[in-house]
């Protein structure tokens, strides 16, 4: 066998195949020896690279902030689930998700109010939680559910127009956190246990505060994208927030 | 490694809690398997942030389907593939090629000039892993692709054949040029290193 031939059938020998002339030659001749050699030597150090670096520990961080966010983590019982308020500038990338976020919390509200309560025990909660003294927020998104919640959601005004069309009541600076379409979801919620309402009353303040962060921001800052993105995870925020709390109660 | 923060679970154990959406098992099959699809998401892309970034999307999707996971083969086996075709959409994404077009056998000329270098330039004996891997990341995309698949992941022909939509004989083919090239460059790199003192 030639060196040319070797050449040819190299790559089937070094799959593992036998051949008699092919092993002569390699061992006769010290270019093709070497050739072969060195060509096992690569396959053989290459094997050894198969686990040897590590990711930064953020590749976790951000696989489980996206687990929470895509509802694939199931909190206990004992301790209701909330969101997990990471924004992540990734995800939204199209301007026309933010009337559609807008929109899942109207359905969630208007869903909830439409919706019979759960059969809960006889025996009410020993501990009922104080009243909530909460007046009605100025908020664009709640302000328009209020007035629009037997309509469907496609009529209603996303909140972001609004903005843009300086509606000064959409950014009035609310002292209040929790609206009255906030709270009936809270008193729906509460149907099902005192703990869970206590969760999603907070959840539900630092969403709408983080909504009107990002809306009072946006309205220093129009032509902000990222300032649009922001409002637009707030809403998204909140819009699973009443989603996680519909899973619960039905 | 373990993480003494990790509950002591089994694979199998982590994988039935991580059905039922058990954060804490999801953490554990995360760092069970986090370096092997780390590494060759790094192998194929060469960059370690868009090796970080497929990773996550790896693990995602895994994590997606955890539900639909029947044992029928090894889990890390079904890992193993959903990373590479994580790897090789974001490739494709890319427009690079995953194969080269070219079946040719190199002719004879080449590959015996490449054999001159003298005794000093022999691979054989020791190969330094991080010469090794600068050679890898000096592989065209196509060679690139079939090696680590191959000769780092130990992927068969017929595997990679199908992963990446060519023939058998073409992944053969690449593979051989890639460990030809390979040699070049670990060959050049030796020369240059000898050179310098």
């Amino acid at each position: 066998m030639k060196c040319n031939e070797v050449q040819r059938v190299l790559p089937e020998m070094l799959e593992g195949g036998q051949n008699g002339e092919f092993l002569a030659h390699v061992e006769a001749c010290p270019a093709c020896g070497e050739l072969v050699s060195d060509l096992k030597t690569i396959s053989v150090a290459a094997a050894g690279l198969a686990e040897s670096a590590e990711p930064a520990p953020r590749v976790w961080v951000n696989i489980a902030a996206q687990l929470r966010s895509e509802g694939l983590i199931r909190e206990p019982e004992s301790q209701p689930a909330g969101p997990v308020l990471v924004p992540d500038r990734r995800r939204w990338s199209a301007w026309w998700l933010a009337p559609v976020a807008a929109a899942l919390v109207v359905a969630g509200s208007y869903v909830i109010n439409h919706r019979p309560l759960p059969q809960v025990a006889n025996q009410p909660p020993a501990n009922q939680p104080p009243a909530l003294t909460v007046p009605v927020s100025k908020e664009a998104p709640d302000a328009s559910v209020q007035a629009k919640n037997q309509q469907p959601a496609t009529n209603r005004k996303p909140p972001s127009t609004a903005a843009s069309s300086g509606d000064e009541q959409a950014f009035s600076a609310p002292t209040e956190t929790v609206s009255l379409d906030d709270q009936q979801f809270l008193d729906q919620v509460s149907g099902r246990s005192a703990t869970m309402k206590a969760t999603y009353e907070s959840h539900l303040r630092s969403v709408n505060s983080y909504i009107r962060d990002a809306e009072a921001y946006l309205k220093r800052n129009p032509a902000d994208e990222d300032a649009r993105r922001h409002l637009m995870e707030a809403y998204e925020q909140k819009a699973m927030l009443y989603q996680m709390a519909l899973d619960h109660v039905q | 490694m373990t993480d003494p923060k990790q509950p002591n679970l089994t694979e199998p154990e982590a994988i039935e809690r991580a059905k039922q959406g058990d954060e804490s098992a999801f953490e554990v099959l995360y760092h069970l398997h986090k370096r092997r699809v780390y590494s060759l998401c790094l192998r194929m892309v060469s960059n370690p942030t868009q090796a970080e970034d497929l990773t996550q999307e790896a693990f995602m999707q895994l994590f997606r389907k955890v539900g639909t996971f029947r044992g029928e083969s090894a889990f890390s086996t079904w890992l193993h593939r959903m990373t590479v075709n994580v790897v090789l959409m974001h490739l494709r994404k890319k427009g690079l090629p995953l194969v080269s077009l070219d079946e040719t056998i190199e002719s004879d000329e080449e590959t015996q000039r490449k054999d001159l270098g003298g005794d000093d330039l022999r691979l054989t004996g020791s190969l330094d892993r991080l010469q090794l891997q600068r050679a890898i990341d000096r592989l065209p995309p196509g060679y690139k692709t079939v090696f680590v698949l191959h000769d780092v992941e130990g992927f068969e022909h017929n595997e990679i054949a199908n992963l990446v939509g060519c023939s058998i004989g073409n992944s053969k083919s690449q593979l051989h040029k890639a460990r030809l090239k390979l040699r070049d460059y670990l060959k050049s790199m030796r020369a240059e290193k000898a050179k310098n003192g």
